[in-house]
C-alpha cells in the first residue's frame, strides 16, 4: 500500500517514474500544508495559490531531490519562503495605503480573515472560535508566527524550525515564547481564556518573563 | 537539573521534544519550582485556547489537478526518450560549433504523431547553434550531415526540451495569472491616494536574476503585471538589508547626554531607520512619539515611547522598539521616579535585541540594566533569559536564580 511507505519512498518511486507514487504524496501532505498556508496568510485564496505552487516547485525539483532532509521539510520551507515572498509585496501595498489609513489603521489583512466555511462536522465552539484565533494569529509579527504555526499546528521540531527559517534553534524557541505571550495577551483581552484563568491563582503569568 | 535549565527545556517539554529521562528531570524540577510551575501553566493554556487552530482544512475541489497534471507531464518529460520537438533555427557561423559533431549518430527521429500541448513554443535562436546546444538537447539536425566544410548558413535542428520546461511555463503562467488577478484586485481596493514616492535611490541595482523574472513575466502575463512587479522589485526592501544594522544605531548609547538629546534625536527621525521600509512603515509612529515626548519633562512621554515600542516589537521590527524602549528608559532614569519601569525598558530593550539577533548591542544594554539598577530582580531576570542562549559564560551579574 502506497499509504504506508514513508513521504522519502514516495518520492523516490516518482524520481523512477510512478506517477501514482506523487498522489499519494499530494493526498498526504495537501490539508496540512493548505492548512499552514491559511494559517500564515489568513486568505483562503492565497493560501490556495501558494499551496499550488508549493506542489509545482515540488514536481519541478523532485529529479534533483537528495534524501538530505525529510521532505515534509522541504515541503514547508518552500511554503515558508512563497509566505516571506508575499508578505514582502504586502508590505509594499500596505505602506502605499498608509495615508489613507492613518498610523494606526490596522493592515487589511484582518478583512480577510475567514469568517465562513463553518465545518459542522467540528465543535461549534471550536468553529465560533477560529476567527477570532485567527485574527489573534495574524497580529503575531510574521517570523514569531510562522514559527508557532509551524511548531504547532504542521508538527514540525524546533530544530527543524530552525534550518527551514535559517537561525539557530534558542532564536526559534524565544520567537515561540513571544509568540505563545502574543496570543495569550489578545485571547485573554477576547475573553478567550477567562474560564481556564479564572482556574490559575494570582495575577496572569507573563510568558518569557519572571 | 538547574531552574535556568529548566527554564530552557520547559518549550521541549511542552512539545514532546525531550527523550523520556530529559522529560522526567524536568517535571520533576516544574513540579517543586513554583515559577516554572506557573510558566508551563500559563504555556499550557495558551495552547489549550490555540487548540483549533491546530484543525485541519481541507483544500478547496479541483485543486489536485494542476498539480497533478505537471507531476505526468514531467514524469514524460523525463522517462520517455522520444517527447516532443522543438524546432530552432539557428545560424552557424564558420567557426561555431558543427552542431552535427555535437550528436553525429543520433538517428533521425520523426516527432510522434501526438498532439502538440499548449506550452509547446516554437522558438527562434539569433545566434551560434552552440548557444542552441547550451540551451537544450539537440537529437538530431533535420538534413544530413554536410561534407563540405560550413559556410555561414541557417540550420533547421530539432530540440529536445530540456526537462523543467513544462513545469516552468506552468509556474509562469500561474504568477502572471495571480499577479493579474491581484493587480484587479488591487484596483478595486485602492482608493485614489497617490503611493509614496517608493524608496528607489536607496536600493542597490536589481541582480541579474530579477531581471529574468521580469522578463518571465512580460512573457507570460499582461504588461500590467509586468509593470506591477518592477514597481514592486524597487519598493519592497531586500532580506539582507533587514539584518543590516545602522551603524549610528551603534553609537547612540554614547550620545546619550540627557533626555533632550533623546528627544531631540527621536524627532530627528532617520537615525532610528535600520531599514527603509520600515522607516516608511513606522514613519507616523516616529513622529507621535516625538512630537508626544517634545517637552521633556511631560510625565507622559516614557509612557507613549513605550507604547511605540509595543506596537514596534508586535510589527515585527525588533531593533526600532529596542530603540523606543531605550529612549523611554533614559527619560525613566532622568526623573528616577520610578526605576522598576526604567529597568523593565532596558530589559525589553534587551529581549528585542536578542530577537533582532543583535547579541553584543543587547548584552551591553544588560550591562546597562545590571549596572544602573542593581536592586531589580525580575528585570534582570528577563534580560538574563533573553539572552541565555547565547551566552557562553554567563553575565557578571547573573545570579543563581531567585527560586
Amino acid at each position: 500500500m502506497a499509504q504506508e511507505r514513508t513521504d522519502e519512498e514516495l518520492l523516490a518511486a516518482y524520481q523512477q517514474g510512478d506517477p501514482a507514487a506523487f498522489e499519494a504524496l499530494l493526498r498526504r501532505h495537501r490539508a496540512p500544508l493548505f492548512t499552514f498556508l491559511l494559517r500564515m496568510l489568513g486568505d483562503r485564496e492565497r493560501a490556495e495559490d501558494l499551496a499550488q505552487e508549493t506542489f509545482l516547485r515540488i514536481v519541478k525539483g523532485a529529479q534533483a531531490w537528495e534524501h538530505r532532509a525529510r521532505f515534509q521539510t522541504w515541503l514547508f520551507t518552500i511554503a515558508r519562503n512563497l509566505c516571506v515572498d508575499q508578505a514582502r509585496r504586502d508590505r509594499f501595498r500596505r505602506a502605499e495605503s498608509l495615508d489613507a489609513e492613518g498610523p494606526d489603521g490596522e493592515p487589511a489583512m484582518v478583512e480577510s480573515v475567514p469568517g465562513d466555511a463553518i465545518d459542522p462536522s467540528r465543535g461549534a465552539e471550536s468553529a465560533r472560535l477560529r476567527p477570532l484565533l485567527q485574527r489573534a494569529l495574524l497580529s503575531l509579527p510574521a517570523e514569531q508566527r510562522e514559527v508557532f504555526v509551524l511548531r504547532e499546528q504542521a508538527g514540525v521540531p524546533f530544530r527543524e524550525i530552525a534550518e527551514m527559517v535559517g537561525v539557530n534553534e534558542n532564536t526559534v524557541k524565544s520567537r515561540m515564547r513571544y509568540a505563545l505571550e502574543g496570543l495569550r495577551k489578545v485571547l485573554s483581552a477576547a475573553g478567550v481564556s477567562q474560564e481556564t484563568a479564572a482556574a490559575e491563582p494570582g495575577p496572569g503569568v507573563r510568558l518569557g518573563r519572571a | 537539573m538547574t531552574h535556568t535549565e529548566s527554564q530552557d527545556l520547559l518549550l521541549d517539554l511542552a512539545y514532546g521534544e525531550l527523550d523520556a529521562a530529559r522529560a522526567a528531570e524536568v517535571s520533576a524540577h516544574v513540579d517543586g519550582c513554583e515559577e516554572c510551575r506557573r510558566e508551563k501553566a500559563a504555556l499550557d493554556e495558551v495552547r489549550k485556547a490555540a487548540a483549533p487552530l491546530r484543525e485541519l482544512e481541507e483544500p478547496p475541489p479541483g485543486f489536485d489537478h494542476r498539480i497533478l497534471q505537471a507531476a505526468a507531464a514531467q514524469v514524460r518529460l523525463e522517462h520517455e526518450n522520444v517527447g516532443q520537438v522543438i524546432e530552432v533555427t539557428g545560424s552557424v557561423k564558420p567557426l561555431g560549433v558543427d552542431a552535427t559533431r555535437i550528436d553525429a549518430h543520433a538517428p533521425v527521429r520523426a516527432p510522434p504523431p501526438r498532439r502538440r500541448p499548449r506550452w509547446m513554443l516554437r522558438v527562434a535562436v539569433a545566434g551560434s547553434v552552440a548557444t542552441a546546444a547550451a540551451l537544450a538537447l539537440v537529437v538530431s539536425t533535420t538534413r544530413p550531415r554536410p561534407a563540405a566544410p560550413l559556410v555561414e548558413e541557417d540550420y533547421r535542428i530539432k530540440v529536445q526540451p530540456a526537462a523543467p520546461q513544462a513545469v516552468d511555463l506552468a509556474l509562469r503562467e500561474a504568477e502572471a495569472n495571480k499577479e493579474a488577478q491581484r493587480m484587479v484586485r488591487q484596483k478595486d481596493l485602492t482608493s485614489p491616494a497617490p503611493p509614496p514616492e517608493p524608496p528607489v535611490a536607496a536600493l542597490p541595482p536589481a541582480p541579474k536574476q530579477q531581471a529574468v523574472k521580469l522578463r518571465a513575466h512580460v512573457e507570460g502575463g499582461g504588461g500590467d503585471a509586468a509593470d506591477s512587479y518592477i514597481v514592486k522589485k524597487k519598493a519592497a526592501p531586500l532580506p539582507a538589508e533587514e539584518k543590516s544594522v545602522d551603524p549610528s544605531h551603534r553609537a547612540l548609547e554614547n550620545r546619550e547626554a540627557t533626555p533632550q538629546d533623546a528627544v531631540r534625536r527621536l524627532a530627528g527621525g532617520q537615525r532610528y531607520t535600520p531599514f527603509a521600509a520600515a522607516s516608511d512603515q513606522l514613519a507616523p509612529m516616529r513622529q507621535a512619539a516625538a512630537s508626544s515626548a517634545a517637552p521633556a519633562n511631560d510625565a507622559a512621554a516614557p509612557a507613549r515611547l513605550e507604547e511605540s515600542a509595543q506596537r514596534a516589537r508586535h510589527a515585527g521590527n525588533y531593533p526600532l522598539a529596542a530603540g523606543f524602549y531605550r529612549e523611554a528608559a533614559a527619560l525613566r532614569r532622568g526623573e528616577d521616579k520610578d526605576p522598576a519601569s526604567a529597568a523593565w525598558d532596558l530589559a525589553h530593550a534587551v529581549e528585542c535585541l536578542a530577537a533582532a539577533g543583535l547579541f553584543d548591542e543587547a548584552r551591553q544594554v544588560r550591562e546597562e540594566l545590571s549596572r544602573l539598577y542593581p536592586g531589580q530582580d525580575t528585570a534582570q531576570a528577563a534580560a538574563r533569559r533573553a539572552l541565555r542562549e547565547v551566552d557562553v559564560v554567563p553575565a557578571p551579574s547573573a545570579k543563581p536564580a531567585d527560586h
